[in-house]
């Protein structure tokens, strides 16, 4: 699960808008993805599939309603494809299955069904990348680059460069526990951008952190975009969407139901949340 | 409610409706296929033969080795005595035996040095259960790891396994020292417990890997093993000559001799060297090689057969 962080986003943060020039061959292709997370001891009702038949309730009569194993279905049946050159959107509500998609793609996550080719690994920069609590933000930084494929003497010339991007001081020797949440995205921030990927995925990092480091975030960011063939970007600031992407994919409980030019799509998307509002309000009246 | 709303802009009243089901896809699978094909895609999160993956765990070696090194060092940080544990915890065990075995029961036949005999057994014996445990629970273990970045999974349990081996080299030193303290002659055979100990990390990297893929997916392994393990601890005489038990001849005798438990158990025993019923001897190192060499090959190929799996619920 994210944490997803809503944030203002000040104007003078938002980069440049990419130019919708030439758009190239195609990067990544994704044909009818599915993604279905089993969940050990959930409770029945929700998202969560699969009535209850009357045999299994009469079964369950007295028993508090936990079974084994639950499904969810966080993906179902997502078909696009992406091009080099592409800035791509992805909106929808929290819960959509924004996360799990990129993670699918950039193939971290096993389909459950369907198929994703890519033309390179793709690397996702995440909120919740793998840091070890115990350990110090120097070990970190180690395992973090060897673990994205850097040789033990790039990823040494490279820590101090890290270290000094995540801004943290003496705070490099200490254990992750004693960081504040703020210092540890910074860093986690700080540890995937190590290695300039081709193929981005930017899952919620621009969130990270106060005013100044989102800056120098963004920046660095836009300088990826620039070099990268491809990038995706998921957010909930559709200022922030409009300013990065030039196309959108909205997704709603899994599956696809827009993609288009960027505006159009956050467009509609925000015509929805508007309608959501007014809805939930109009019945508490 | 799509009523409109005064501030809402017109041209996106205008412009837009809210959708309402699914796209359809532009394309069919096949021409996803085909358009990838073309276009020089790979597809992803398939399984790399045999041969490249081996080739892409060895390149990672030196992130397995930090890696384990990491877990090495956290271990046991919460507790006062910390690293300490892992000597003191055979040690208790190994005296718990030595008491009720050795003086209680009184079960010596066949036993030269009864403190050795036990302290060697039940040393070897949880350098062997720590590993197969750590293989089980190395990917539930690191699955946000697994989640946020793309390497050979091999890459997990081999460092959970290692870890437990970094902690074994000084338990290995105090299993001598204990043996020396209760009268095992010194020979120059104590030299091969090195040698035998990495024969031992070879065949509990092997099992290991074969059980994190059962781990993985099914968490309930994790309570059946320990159930495994204490058979093997009984049946391969951690602290008992077992061959005094049954009968030579019987149909049981094979299988209590040959399990790799008491094929490990031995060899260590034979290192020490005073011990009648583990005589140094090339045939018991042909054995342990061979059931490292299995479990090894075994253990890989069961491993990497699931390879794309990892890191699903
Ligand atoms: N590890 C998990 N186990 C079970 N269900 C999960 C897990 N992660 C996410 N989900 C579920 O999958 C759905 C999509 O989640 P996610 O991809 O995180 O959505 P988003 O990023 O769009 O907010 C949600 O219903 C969520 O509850
Ligand atoms: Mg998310």
């Amino acid at each position: 699960m994210t944490d997803e962080i809503d944030y203002e986003v000040d104007i003078e943060d938002l980069p440049a808008k990419p130019s919708r020039g030439q758009v190239g061959a195609p990067s990544v292709v994704v044909d009818n993805a599915h993604v279905t997370y089993r969940v050990f001891g959930g409770r029945k009702g929700g998202t969560v599939d699969s009535k209850p038949s009357v045999m299994s309730r009469a079964l369950n009569l007295g028993r508090p309603a936990t079974g084994p194993i639950r499904q969810v279905k966080a993906v179902r049946g997502v078909s696009f494809v992406a091009h080099h050159g592409e800035s791509v959107g992805i909106i929808g509500t929290n819960g959509s299955g924004k996360s799990t998609l990129l993670r699918a793609v950039a193939g971290l996550l096993p389909l459950t069904d369907g198929r994703v080719y890519t033309a390179s690994e793709p690397a996702l920069l995440g909120v919740n990348a793998a840091l070890m609590p115990k350990l110090t933000g120097e070990r970190n930084i180690t395992v973090g680059g060897l673990a994205l494929g850097l040789s033990a003497s790039e990823v040494a010339s490279r820590t101090a460069a890290v270290a000094e991007f995540a801004e943290l001081g003496d705070f490099l020797y200490l254990p992750m526990n004693a960081y504040s949440s703020g210092m540890a995205s910074r860093l986690r921030f700080a540890i995937s951008t190590i290695v300039t990927p081709d193929i981005l995925m930017i899952d919620e990092a621009l969130s990270t952190g106060d005013a100044s480091f989102r800056r120098k975030s963004t920046a660095r960011i836009e300088a990826i975009r620039d070099n990268a063939g491809t990038v995706f970007f998921v957010s909930h600031s559709l200022a922030s969407v409009r300013a990065m992407c030039t196309r959108a994919l909205w997704i709603d409980r899994g599956v696809l139901v827009m993609d288009g030019d960027v505006d159009e799509v956050c467009d509609a998307y925000h015509l929805y949340v508007q309608g959501r509002k007014n809805a939930s309000s109009g019945a508490r009246l | 409610m799509t009523e409109t709303n005064p501030a809402e802009p017109k041209r996106a009243v205008v412009a837009t409706t809210v959708p309402t089901g699914a796209l359809t896809p532009r394309l069919t699978s096949e021409q996803a296929a085909d358009l990838a094909a073309r276009s020089g895609l790979r597809q992803s999160g398939s399984r790399p033969p045999l041969r490249l993956y081996i080739r892409s765990v060895w390149s990672r070696r030196s992130f397995v080795w930090n890696l384990s090194a990491s877990k090495a060092y956290t271990k046991n940080q919460g507790s006062y005595l910390g690293q300490a544990w892992n000597i003191l915890r055979p040690t208790l065990d190994a005296s718990v035996y030595v008491i009720i075995f050795g003086f209680l029961l009184g079960a010596r036949d066949g036993i030269e040095n009864v403190v050795s005999f036990i302290t060697v057994g039940t040393f070897a014996y949880s350098f062997i259960q720590k590993m197969i445990m750590s293989g089980v629970g190395s990917i539930p273990a690191n699955v946000m790891l697994v989640r946020s970045h793309r390497f050979p999974r091999a890459v997990v349990p081999l460092s959970a396994i290692l870890t437990e081996a970094v902690l074994f080299a000084p338990a290995l030193l105090v299993m001598a020292v204990i043996s020396l303290l209760a009268g095992a002659p010194l020979r120059w055979t104590w030299l091969l417990l090195p040698v035998a100990s990495l024969i031992l990390v070879a065949f509990g990297s092997g099992v290991g890997m074969l059980f994190a893929r059962l781990g993985a997916r099914t968490p309930d392994i994790a309570n059946i093993v320990p159930f495994f393990l204490s058979l093997g601890r009984w049946g391969a005489g951690v602290m008992f000559n077992p061959m005094k038990f049954i009968d030579p001849d019987g149909p049981w005798a094979p299988l209590v001799q040959y399990n790799p438990f008491t094929v490990f158990i031995n060899l260590f025993r034979s290192c020490i060297g005073n011990e009648p019923s583990a005589q140094m001897s090339l045939g018991l190192w042909g054995l342990a090689l061979g059931w490292a060499a299995v479990a090894l090959v075994v253990g890989f190929v069961f491993f990497w057969r699931a390879e794309e799996t990892y890191g699903r619920d």
